[in-house]
């Protein structure tokens, strides 16, 4: 069947090698090996993750009626076995195991691969955590046997600080935090926000919002009335009437100030060798007068840290617009990349999730990271770079 | 021996429709005997099995290549098959029906996609789980969520009665068609403005995963060029009218006014001129303006049948093209 690979013994052998010497270097660094259930309760990923992992996770039926899914990343279950089991803080976690995603669209693509990986979870340093994860995973790589390899850098941090740093409507700065790493999108919604153009329901909101405080929220709450018992879905009608207060705040300022959408667009721009990067990012913001220096100093710290472990640093780049097309990261991200005989390839990919843990009943907010390795194409890479050598 | 297969609805209005559209083309579908209302032929076309199946039935025989040609809603199709499966050949004009994105009316503060986005993003933050959307074409609303930026959303899989989902606590949303909207208003929900995914009707459709041998083909041109023939008749006016002089000038001017094509003529200056059914009036004016007096007769068309068929070429078309990618 396509897309479901299979493994003669060299290839066992060669993965179980590899995998051991990964999982040694995580060992040594006080990472306990720990493996979650293939088969996941469907509801946890498909609440937690949306839609979009949703649309690449096997979810089927067990005979009892309950709905079940092949783990679609091994993160989820790692998080959801320590905090369910009440493990304690911090805690340093690593797995060894396949992942199943069905991948519409691209019959070539494998529907079930193997993932080794860390999570550190609970850890208050943040700043030393991350520098800590992103460290073990270069020198598990490298102890794989692969010393050439690119790194991407990002942090969703920055620009969240941006946003927050700038005169945006409330009810705007989540929309652009929510969509800043969408290419194309994201211009465009920039641009319909410094268009402007309000819609009558947002004019009747601005003369509402030009009542008292009170008065508004009586003015919402009294809409509300009118409409009786009619459906609301899961929202109260304190939720619409807050949504409603808030578009109401921002009425007078209903155009985004083009300076400031230049300004968002020219750093959502900044992509490079990383020192060269985040120095673009000081100059712009300066100019603007915008305080972005904590978390700027915090990726040079990080990229300070990253200097003694024989990381080429012109192969580190920094792009402002490096999110990870994932929904639960929060703020430092990063990627190795490398090439196997089809081109570039991604071998490693990780970041700080700190809203994930309080899903499955942890306090909210508590700080996690981790990262995971496609150790099949650590193998392939290796591969092809020992054919190149030869 | 069958050589093509074409499957339509087995019940309801759209049955009817059906029916009344291809009697309409002068080919009148007969149940097979014996076949306990499952077959049927069309008169005239004995290259052609006739089956009855569902309409969602209908979109997914067409994908899997068991039926030559389906009529279904163009929903259905889009909700199952690929581009590389199925080919819409034609629109029939029945069958409306919009795709859309509802939401409760008590959400004053939600009119657009983007609205909903933000409500989506916010209802997570609070409640610690994803918005929910019921519908039955997962795929659509999949793909038209996506491109309005959502993604903190769940879809909930509705069998049926998708509109009353919000009312019994099952979902917060839906996505469900709607002719009139009436039934959406019933059950206290609103259309977003910009939440048309798809203004759908019924189609004739194409299977490109099934082999079309020569004589398909030659079945398929026959029943097109009948069905174009009746749509361009439907299309279109003959008018009957004597022009005495200026007869160059007149029917020249008349072309560019209401392109009117002159299908004959005799020899005292009787016309007959094939003029479409939306232009009719500007023909009238035309031949007034230019000071011809005589009486203008109009009638109705049973058939036009030109030399070119461009829905048979259609459909060449996206066999010739979807030939390498076939299994």
């Amino acid at each position: 069947m396509a897309g479901f690979p299979t493994y003669d013994s060299v290839e066992i052998e060669a993965l179980e090698t590899q995998a051991e010497a990964i999982l040694g270097v995580l060992k040594a660094r006080g990472y306990a090996c720990v493996e979650p259930s293939v088969l996941q309760p469907a509801e946890i990923f498909l609440d937690r993750s949306g839609e979009e992992i949703r649309r690449r996770t096997f979810v089927l039926t067990d005979p009892s009626g309950r709905d079940l899914c092949l783990r679609p990343d091994l993160t989820i279950p790692v998080c959801r076995m320590h905090v369910e089991r009440g493990g304690k803080y911090p805690a340093r976690l690593c797995y060894n195991g396949l992942a199943f995603r069905h991948q519409p669209g691209e019959p070539d693509r494998p529907a079930q691969f193997y993932q080794a990986g860390v999570e550190l979870l609970g850890a208050k340093d943040r700043r030393a955590t991350d520098i800590e994860v992103a460290s073990v995973v270069i020198e598990a790589v490298q102890a794989a046997g692969l010393s050439q390899f690119d790194m991407k850098i990002g942090d969703l941090g920055l620009f969240s600080a941006l946003i927050d740093a700038l005169d945006v409507p409330m009810q705007w700065r989540g929309r652009l935090k929510r969509h800043f790493w969408r290419a194309g999108y994201f211009e465009a919604l920039l641009e319909k926000l410094s268009r402007g153009g309000a819609s009558d329901a947002q004019r009747l909101l601005a003369h509402l919002g030009n009542l008292e405080l009170a008065d508004s929220r009586s003015a919402f709450e009294g809409l509300m009335d009118l409409l009786g018992e009619a459906p609301h879905g899961a929202r109260t009608r304190e939720e619409i009437v807050e949504r409603l207060m808030e578009q109401a705040a921002d009425a007078a300022s209903i155009r985004l100030d083009p300076a400031i959408a230049r300004l968002i667009a020219n750093v959502l721009n900044v992509s490079g060798p990383a020192p060269k990067a985040l120095a673009e990012i000081r100059k712009l913001v300066k100019a603007a007068r915008v305080d972005l220096s904590e978390p700027l100093e915090a990726m040079e710290a990080r990229m300070a840290a990253l200097k003694p472990l024989n990381i080429d640093p012109s192969r580190v780049t920094f792009a402002a617009r490096f999110g990870r097309n994932m929904e639960y990261y929060t703020g430092f991200v990063f990627e190795l990349w490398s090439r196997d005989k089809e081109g570039a390839v991604q071998i490693a990919g990780g970041g700080r999730y700190d809203r994930l843990l309080e899903n499955f009943g942890a306090p909210a907010n508590t700080p996690a990271i981790g990262c995971a390795i496609r150790t099949e194409r650590v193998l392939a890479a290796r591969r092809a770079q020992k054919g190149r050598k030869s | 021996m069958k050589t093509l297969t074409l499957a339509i609805p087995s019940k309801g209005r759209l049955q009817e429709q059906v029916r009344d559209y291809f009697r309409d083309a002068g080919i009148p579908l007969k149940q097979a005997a014996g076949s306990r209302g499952y077959r049927a032929t069309l008169e005239g076309f004995s290259a052609i099995d006739v089956m009855l199946l569902s309409a969602s039935e209908i979109a997914s025989a067409l994908a899997s290549g068991e039926v030559h040609f389906g009529v279904t809603g163009e929903d259905l199709i889009r909700e199952t098959a690929k581009d590389t499966q199925i080919v819409p050949v034609m629109p029939l004009g029945f069958g409306f029906a919009n795709v859309v994105v509802a939401v409760p009316q008590a959400w004053i503060d939600v009119s657009t996609m983007a609205d909903l986005d933000d409500v989506c993003a916010a209802f997570f933050q609070r409640h610690r789980r994803r918005l929910r959307i019921a519908t039955k074409f997962v795929n659509l609303t999949r793909g038209f969520f996506a491109g309005a930026g959502i993604v903190d959303y769940r879809i909930v899989e509705s069998a049926g009665a998708t509109e009353g989902a919000p009312a019994a606590g099952t979902a917060e949303a839906i996505v469900d068609i709607t002719t009139t909207g009436a039934t959406l208003a019933a059950n206290g929900l609103k259309i977003l403005d910009d939440g048309t995914i798809l203004e759908s009707q019924a189609h004739l459709a194409a299977s490109l995963a099934v082999a079309w041998s020569k004589d398909a083909r030659a079945a398929a041109e026959a029943l097109l060029a009948r069905l174009a023939a009746r749509e361009r008749a439907k299309a279109s006016h003959i008018l009957r009218v004597r022009i005495s002089d200026k007869i160059d000038v007149i029917t020249k001017r008349l072309a560019k006014d209401a392109d009117t094509t002159v299908l004959s003529r005799s020899t005292a200056g009787d016309f007959s001129l094939l003029c479409p059914r939306k232009r009719l009036m500007d023909a009238v004016s035309s031949l007034r303006a230019q000071g011809c007096k005589n009486g203008v007769t109009v009638e109705d068309v049973q058939y036009v049948f030109e030399d070119a068929n461009p829905i048979f070429a259609r459909l060449e078309n996206a066999l010739t093209g979807a030939k390498q990618v076939r299994p």
